[in-house]
């Protein structure tokens, strides 16, 4: 069952330009999501609506078949959805057992040791941890919020080949193990090879690719719910 | 994590943001409370000069001396209200003085009589003309007042019979068959007058004494000694100085006497004295003024001083901000946690300010003309100040927020990359 519907959802800068355009997609808990386009093409935006970050133009976002607009944005991001961003986001004057306090009520430190930080480094001054370990710090933050949904934005774009395939597996770990609905904005193949479901977002639509270890395979619409075999089986 | 935490934390680990804030609120405050306390002292100093002016209002009978006095219950009525301070008349006749022991010389018949001298009765000889004006001084014992009586006399007087406080002298007018009155002496007074002064040197056109001859008793011991030429009826008393403690209240103190329907002012009048108030109500009023404008503009000036500050460290803090929001932190406690943290610095650099002020008060008051023993600040200033003072940093902080809370938290966030 869907924990996240995208219903419909449009969205426009300054209502001028429109990078959304009716897209519609379902999420499931224990399932990594890539979400794959050229840039500028509305990934970051997207993530942002799913996360209520932002409110969509027109069309609904549900999680577990609420409308997250009528039951709060606020809420919506303090409860069901955890954001792992790109730039990290940490806060600078609180230390990564800190950050990763900031919202949960769990300790820190287990979470943090078992995403490969030790527990000097977490009591570090954040911004002397490299980018690999303040990644980490975010990925901890996000799976010790215990959201649902975790929602990641180039969680690997500024890491070395390495520490960015530690952090695909952490991620792939979040949704088979921790059964969390993980979804990725990337342009890493790598990333996408080993998500559950790649979509891309193209010409303001959301296609779902046919072959999901391979990015480069023909997509099909998300709006034609029916894929090629189920069509086939008819 | 609460937010009180993340406030205490912020203010520690950002400790040179911190200090800033600090300095900045601990020399603000002071400055305000330090400009309340000269602010007061000011006040003080103009309610002591409105209070010595001397300001007052008489009140004259109309048709004589004998025929419609100014009453007993006209003076208690005027007295009684408020902002009257004191209330006076002077009674004048020449008398005689007699002393048993010292054999005081005189034309009497009897030993020990004095030569003539110039009575004043008063209802409170210190609001005695020529007290008020400094021509006399007292140097010994009391004034005389309405219900605690005796005689007032020139030091030199006293010298010359080997009289001192506490003797008893007889008084009664010029006449032999006049009535004798026995009196204590209360006070001794010395001539301040000059040589220049006209009345000190030589009598006065119509009465030939000059101020050593003077003496003051009250009004019962006037009326005692004069109640062979006094009219029937009546106290025989044809103007009462009415002065009033605040001369800016004068107006509005006669206003409200002559509203008074138990007195027939077709009998009465009303002649008002406040001239030496008119001379420097003026200046008083512009230093007053002079003061508040500085108290105000450095208010302002240091309060958009602060916003602005503090709109520039809540505007380094925006990406913290969305963040925090991003995370799922309401956008009240992020509010409430920047107020917290300046509130933290207030609570710190509040009663330094306090302490502080009472410093440097006195020294900036004397730029104001004040001596710095009279610039004072209270508990009352920092109790004002503090209440003031958290309101306006709130406001300050919400005032500097709401640039950035307007903003969804992608929009912050995209700001900022």
């Amino acid at each position: 069952m869907s924990i996240m519907e995208i219903k419909q959802v449009g969205y426009s800068y300054d209502n001028k330009k429109k990078v959304l355009k009716g897209v519609n997609a379902e999420m499931e808990q224990g399932k990594l999501y890539a979400i794959l386009g050229p840039s500028g093409c509305g990934k970051t935006t997207l993530l942002s609506l799913i996360g209520g970050l932002d409110s969509p133009g027109s069309g609904q976002i549900y999680f577990d078949g609420q409308d997250i607009a009528r039951t709060g944005l606020s809420d919506h991001r303090k409860n069901h959805v955890a954001f792992i961003f790109q730039a990290y986001n940490l806060i600078d004057y609180l230390t990564p057992a800190e950050n990763v306090s900031l919202t949960s009520k769990l300790p820190p430190l287990p979470i943090l040791e078992r995403l490969g930080l030790t527990k000097e480094e977490a009591r570090r001054n954040v911004l002397k941890l490299s980018g690999g370990q303040q990644q980490r710090v975010a990925i901890a933050r996000a799976l010790a919020s215990e959201a649902p949904v975790i929602l990641a934005d180039e969680p690997t774009g500024n890491l070395d080949e390495d520490t960015a395939q530690d952090i695909t597996e952490i991620l792939k770990e979040s949704a088979h193990k921790m059964n969390k609905c993980v979804v990725v904005v990337t342009h890493s193949g790598e990333l996408a090879k080993q998500a559950d479901v790649v979509f891309r977002l193209k010409k303001g639509e959301l296609q779902v690719l046919e072959r999901i270890d391979d990015p480069s395979a023909q997509p099909r619409s998300r709006r034609n719910n029916t894929s090629r075999s189920e069509r086939r089986g008819r | 994590m609460n937010l009180g935490i993340r406030a205490i934390l912020y203010s520690a680990r950002k400790w040179k943001k911190t200090l800033l804030v600090f300095f900045l609120l601990l020399a603000i405050t002071t400055l305000v409370l330090s400009g309340l306390a000269i602010a007061d002292a000011q006040e003080e100093q103009s309610e002591e000069l409105r209070g010595v002016t001397g300001a007052s209002f008489t009140v004259n009978a109309n048709n004589g001396y004998t025929l419609q006095p100014v009453t007993d219950e006209m003076i208690e009525e005027i007295a009684a209200i408020d902002g009257v301070e004191a209330y006076n008349t002077s009674q004048w006749t020449i008398v005689n003085l007699y002393n048993q022991d010292t054999l005081m010389k005189g034309t009497d018949e009897r030993e020990g009589v004095a030569d003539l001298f110039y009575g004043s009765g008063c209802f409170d000889s210190e609001y005695s003309p020529l007290f008020l004006s400094g021509a006399l001084r007292l140097t010994e014992g009391r004034h005389v007042t309405d219900g605690n009586g005796g005689i007032i006399l020139y030091e030199g007087l006293a010298d010359k019979y080997g009289l001192s406080l506490g003797d008893t002298l007889e008084i009664k007018n010029g006449n032999p068959d006049d009535p004798l009155v026995e009196c204590e002496i209360v006070g001794l007074f010395e001539v301040i007058a000059d040589d220049d002064d006209e009345q000190a040197t030589m009598a006065r056109p119509s009465t030939f004494y000059d101020y050593e001859e003077y003496i003051f008793v009250d009004m019962d011991t006037m009326s005692a000694i004069s109640t062979p030429y006094t009219a029937s009826e009546g106290n025989g008393i044809t103007s009462v100085d009415f002065f009033v403690s605040d001369a800016a209240k004068l107006e509005s103190i006669v206003q409200e006497v002559q509203n008074s329907t138990s007195i027939d002012w077709n009998s009465y009048y009303i002649t008002v004295n406040n001239e030496v108030y008119e001379r420097i109500s003026s200046s008083i009023a512009d230093t007053a003024t002079l003061i508040t404008m500085l108290i105000v503009v450095i208010t302002v000036v240091s309060m958009m001083l602060f916003v602005l500050i503090l709109s520039m460290s809540i505007r380094s803090r925006k990406r913290e901000t969305g963040i925090l929001l991003a995370v799922g932190i309401a956008k009240p406690a992020v509010i409430l946690q920047y107020v917290l943290e300046t509130l933290l610095i207030a609570v710190v650099a509040f009663p330094l300010a306090y302490l502080s002020s009472k410093q440097v008060a006195g020294a900036l008051g004397t730029l104001f003309g004040k001596a710095a023993q009279n610039v004072i600040v209270t508990p009352e200033h920092f109790m004002l100040v503090a209440i003031v003072g958290g309101v306006l940093l709130v406001v300050a902080v919400l005032v500097s927020s709401i640039s950035t809370m307007r903003l969804k938290p992608k929009q912050i966030l995209s700001q900022m990359e």
